[in-house]
């Protein structure tokens, strides 16, 4: 399924450059989406930088007041001389329960969520199992989607954003990609249209449902498009066939035709135009040679 | 010949006003739906940026791009009250030999211009329209209506997805993208190309600007029409 979809991405891009050819330098096509430029590298590990810290919207708080004194109650501080010392993921040995003492509407939010959901699922299964996947497999904490020490503060929305996307594409790669193809992902993160939906727009800040239930989706849309109606819901935003536990075959059956109208599409705009560019640049090379022959 | 007789540079009126105006309004029209809609679709692209930034924004090249499709449709719409008017009043041809309209002897011109350039046979006698004008038209005459069709329903999605099933959405944009990408390719390059910059016309030809031609590049590229018209005043042609 992979290999497939790679194969169409590439096949669409290949298409779309060959047409373009004629018209623009590939120049033109070559820059990078603004999404590349927002993505913060620093986190994860156990080390703070203690100038980014200072800038970030936490930056006036001591240490003290998120990560208490250590040894209060059951905690302890790990043992500096064990060999596993700082091997753990910090992300996962941090009690997120005290960011509800600020930040409570959005922990509960979370609670109530597809995220919080996938984590207790994660947390019943016995131990190690989930230990060896990559960070981006694993149910998400706060921590994993927000970065604690250099979060900064007061961002526009559309700043907000695309932060979101990038932060949202680490685990759901798919989704994002075909968002940035649709209409919201181009006026919103590309263009940086405030009034476009970015991730959280329609399925929700910390909640963050699938939408696969069709009147939750139809509430989505309607945030935007009060006029929606029960078909609505039925366009396609994101048109991928990865992460095939989050959809149904009537959704795999319209990605399928999508994707077929778009081949012969494309099959049909390389025939045309192919045939075209043929016929004038023939033309062209008689008509030349005529020239220089009456020139003789 | 009675034409030979004659002055080779008399000017001769090929196009009517209207013919003219409407040329120069979809033109414009068309470029400015180009614009606009290649910076929606290829907005990651810096030159998208551009464009986006000289409007003000996503937003405001929606609109706008809103607003070229009224004007251009609105010339199809005139275009189709004139051929009307054409056919009735003026009591023309709409599907005769010096009409736009597609005949077998266009597929015959074909191979045999085809022919020529391989220097195996004579350029055929073209009349009023050859067989890539017909084309160039036809596309467009046809392009504006699928376009506005599957335009409208990217305009009012909420209202199509009552009529049809919400991903006929998907599918509208598909093949709105794709064939934008068609006309593009064939207005812009093949379309220019062949009326103005191959070797025998470069580097601009003007009679859809001005209407006039004269009797010699008459004589050279429309022979057809140009016997119709000495056989016969301009109002009937």
């Amino acid at each position: 399924m992979v290999k497939l979809e790679d194969w169409l991405q590439k096949a669409k891009r290949l298409t779309l450059r060959a047409l373009f050819c004629g018209l623009f330098v590939t120049a033109l096509l070559n820059t990078q989406s603004p999404l590349a430029a927002t993505a913060p590298s620093e986190e994860g590990g156990w080390f703070v930088n203690m100038g980014h810290f200072a800038a970030s919207a936490h930056g006036t708080f001591s240490c003290e007041d998120c990560h208490g004194n250590m040894n209060q109650g059951k905690t302890m501080h790990p043992d500096s001389n064990a060999p596993t010392f700082l091997h753990a993921d910090a992300n996962r040995l941090y009690d997120y329960k005290r960011c509800k003492a600020c930040h409570k509407p959005s922990y509960e939010q979370y609670l109530s969520g597809a995220h919080a959901n996938a984590l207790k699922k994660e947390q019943k299964e016995p131990s190690g199992k989930y230990d060896k996947l990559p960070e981006n497999k694993k149910a998400p904490t706060c921590g994993s989607c927000h970065s604690a020490h250099y979060a900064k503060a007061h961002l526009s929305r559309v700043e907000m954003g695309r932060q979101t996307v990038s932060v949202c594409a680490a685990c759901h790669p798919a989704q994002a990609a075909t968002y940035l193809e649709n209409y919201h992902g181009k006026a919103a993160v590309n263009l940086g249209d405030k009034n476009a939906a970015f991730c959280t727009d329609c399925h929700g800040a910390h909640r963050c449902v699938s939408l696969k239930d069709k009147e939750a989706a139809l509430n989505a849309c309607r945030r935007c498009h009060p006029e929606a109606k029960e078909g609505f819901a039925q366009v396609v935003i994101h048109p991928t066939t990865q992460d095939p536990s989050e959809m149904n075959n009537e959704k795999r059956s319209h990605v399928a035709l999508i994707r077929v109208v778009t081949v012969l599409m494309a099959i049909l705009a390389i025939l045309i135009v192919g045939f075209f560019y043929g016929h004038s640049f023939v033309w062209i090379l008689r008509e030349l040679h005529e020239r220089l022959r009456k020139h003789k | 010949m009675k034409t030979l007789e004659k002055q080779q540079t008399e000017t001769l009126i090929r196009f009517s006003p209207l013919q003219r105006m409407l040329h120069l309004v979809v033109m414009i029209g068309f470029t400015g739906l180009a614009i606009t809609g290649f910076s929606l679709k290829f907005s990651a692209q810096w030159w998208a940026h551009g464009f986006a930034w000289l409007v003000g924004g996503a937003g405001h090249l929606a609109y706008l791009h809103r607003f070229f499709a009224m004007v251009t449709y609105a010339c199809v719409v005139v275009h189709i009250l004139w051929l009307f008017y054409f056919k009735l009043a003026l009591k023309g041809s709409i599907t005769g030999p010096q009409s736009i309209f597609p005949r077998v002897q266009d597929i015959k011109d074909m191979f045999q211009h085809m022919g020529y350039f391989f220097g195996r046979r004579g350029i055929p006698t073209f009349n009023r329209f050859t067989y890539w004008e017909k084309f160039d038209y036809l596309a467009l005459f046809l392009g504006m209506n699928t376009m506005g069709l599957t335009g409208l329903f990217l305009w009012f999605p909420e209202f199509f997805s009552t009529l049809l099933p919400g991903y006929f959405i998907n599918l509208a944009q598909v093949l709105h993208l794709y064939e934008a990408i068609i006309a593009v390719a064939l207005k812009f390059v093949v379309h220019i190309v062949t009326t103005h910059l191959r070797p025998e016309v470069f580097p601009v030809e003007k009679t859809i600007f001005t209407g006039r031609t004269t009797r010699e590049k008459m004589m050279h590229e429309h022979p057809g029409e140009l016997e119709n018209m000495e056989g016969m005043t301009w109002e009937n042609e």
